[in-house]
């Protein structure tokens, strides 16, 4: 069976802040980028996929079960690599010791199979070497590539991540797309990022969610392709341009709401389009207030 | 990592031990760091008629010696008490038992059978206000949110959360009851007992609050009532023969029945489990 996720009008509110409104989607393996504003309701609709939260309206699947049902949310979690966007270190820990710990909450009770899985998935993110290093000792880089560690436990055939190359030079980043994309051929792979380049490096897949709402929802290459024709290089800023910016050959990239002629279009990158999708709606507060 | 491997002809001379002792240094080198090669000496050295080692197994070994951390005090103990080696490490986790905290709680109990000994019925309250509540605090921080840094990884893993903080309860009174006693013996007259019914009752009070507030809350708000209680009966000047009536102590016990039986009715309520009640 095909592993799969469904979300059918899946809100979530905390308090009278709407975080997530009318969700539907459907994922299957391959690597689905998430992308968005801060406030855009990314990290609410992981945690809900996740199942560190539920939903306030709506149905999940995951992986053909209910959350809602203690027995059903347990089996979820044992096929499941989960990275927050923010994690704290108990004391003294090395990265060895953090991720034996979470191997033993994922159910490795025996030592030495426990042991040889935490070697792998350090190995496969490049730490190793530095397997016995105190964690408060470790760069930021270093710290993410920890909490990753801990996701890719057991080779879950669902693995969501939130922001996983925050801080990791792009040497590593390298590393870990090639890491996400052989995972990806047979799990479900969600990350959210700011980084434009990692989806459109990894993603087939893209979703842009705004103010709690999905704004797009389809190939990476389709959204690039709506903004061709609308991005130049010139000598000085345009003013009738979305934004604009100067490069570091000294010109300014254009990128522009409508497509113009007679200037000296660039290839659009993915950056380009979110941008302009962005700037097609409408601005205002990152979430919205739930009516009363 | 690495493109390069050993070729057949130098490993059968570095399983034989005829390379040179520069060639073995660098074969012995690439071997650390290529599993491949690895796998392949045990082959070699079938071939060659040499007793085989399970060189996997022993690499395994090697790194298990330098990677697993050794294991805390308090995670030993709980070994020897019983507990299998995966959970006396779950349990050991927790802030509450590491380190600087135990050192500081065993030192006010020390303190506290210090003044009792010294202090008369002034030191005796004293140490009775003091014993019960170390059990409570410690089972408050072991499960509190606030101290437990990793939580939103630990919270979608399968193992039960439920399970977890009933060890982490049941390791603080297996550990602490004991060694609170052996520290109240040298207090005098029967008060080394007197504190045992209020500090079971009052640790099972705190599970009971923590499925409404946080157990650090609930151990704050438990050990005030019981400090001013404390207070009060040693300003009316009453003796500290007091907390040993048996009525006293049967209150205590009823308490700690109670409580543990209304933490096991809303245990879904614990604050880590609440998202989904």
């Amino acid at each position: 069976m095909t592993a799969s996720i469904s979300l059918s009008g899946v809100g979530r509110t905390f308090g009278a802040t709407r975080a997530l409104a009318d969700v539907d989607l459907d994922l299957e393996p391959g690597v689905i980028g998430l992308l968005g504003p801060n406030g855009a309701g990314k990290t609410t609709l992981l945690r809900l996929l996740a199942t560190a939260l539920p939903p306030s309206q709506g149905t999940v699947r995951v992986l053909g079960r209910d959350p809602q049902v203690p027995a059903e949310r347990t089996e979820i979690r044992r096929r499941l690599g989960y990275l927050p966007q923010e994690v704290g270190f108990p004391r003294g820990f090395t990265a060895f010791a953090f991720v034996d710990y979470i191997a033993l909450l994922k159910e490795w009770p025996q030592p030495d199979a426990r042991h040889a899985e935490v070697r792998r998935v350090l190995d496969q993110v490049g730490l190793a070497d530095v397997a016995t290093k105190r964690i408060r000792a470790m760069s930021g880089g270093q710290r993410r590539r920890v909490v990753l560690a801990q996701a890719l436990l057991g080779s879950p055939p669902v693995l969501i991540l939130d922001e996983p190359t925050t801080g990791v030079d792009p040497e590593q980043r390298v590393t870990l797309r090639t890491v996400l994309a052989e995972i990806a051929r047979t799990s479900i792979v969600v990350l959210s990022t700011h980084q434009t380049e990692d989806v459109a490096a990894l993603c087939e897949r893209v979703i842009v969610l705004d103010r709690g709402r999905v704004r797009y929802d389809g190939q990476v290459t389709e959204l690039v392709r709506q903004a061709a024709g609308r991005v130049w290089l010139a000598d000085q800023p345009d003013p009738t341009a979305r934004v604009s910016w100067r490069t570091g050959t000294g010109r300014y990239r254009n990128v522009a709401a409508h497509a113009r002629d007679g200037v000296e279009h660039v290839e659009p990158s993915l950056e380009d389009a979110y941008l302009l999708l962005r700037g097609d709606l409408p601005h205002g507060k990152p979430a919205e207030e739930v009516a009363s | 990592m690495t493109g390069w491997h050993v070729d057949d002809e130098t490993l059968r001379h570095y399983v034989e031990r005829t390379d040179s002792v520069a060639e073995g240094a660098s074969v012995e080198r690439h071997l650390l760091n290529c599993a491949q090669c690895r796998a392949r000496v045990n082959t070699a050295a079938t071939a060659v008629d040499l007793a085989v080692v399970d060189l996997a197994a022993v690499w395994d070994g090697t790194r298990d010696a330098v990677e697993v951390p050794r294991p805390s005090v308090f995670e030993r103990l709980l070994r020897a008490l019983g507990l299998p080696a995966h959970e006396a490490q779950l349990v050991a986790v927790a802030s509450a038992f590491r380190g600087v905290w135990l050192v500081g709680v065993a030192a006010v109990l020390a303190f506290a059978a210090g003044a009792a000994v010294i202090g008369h019925a002034r030191g005796l309250w004293f140490f009775l206000a003091v014993a019960p509540l170390a059990p409570c605090l410690v089972v408050a921080f072991s499960y509190d949110r606030r101290w437990d840094p990793a939580l939103e990884p630990e919270t979608v893993t399968p193992y039960p959360t439920l399970r977890l903080i009933l060890l982490r309860t049941v390791a603080v009174l297996a550990v602490a009851l004991p060694a609170v006693l052996l520290l109240g013996l040298v207090v005098p007259g029967a008060a080394p007992f007197a504190w045992l019914l209020p500090a079971v009752g009052f640790v099972a009070l705190v599970l009971a609050a923590s499925t409404w507030a946080s157990p650090l809350n609930a151990a704050i708000a438990v050990s005030a009532a019981w400090l001013m209680t404390v207070w009060l009966l040693a300003a009316r000047a009453a003796s500290p023969s007091a907390v040993l009536q048996p009525w006293t102590q049967v209150a205590f016990l009823v308490l700690a029945a109670a409580s543990f039986g209304t933490f096991l009715v809303r245990r879904r309520h614990v604050r880590q489990l609440r998202p989904w009640r």
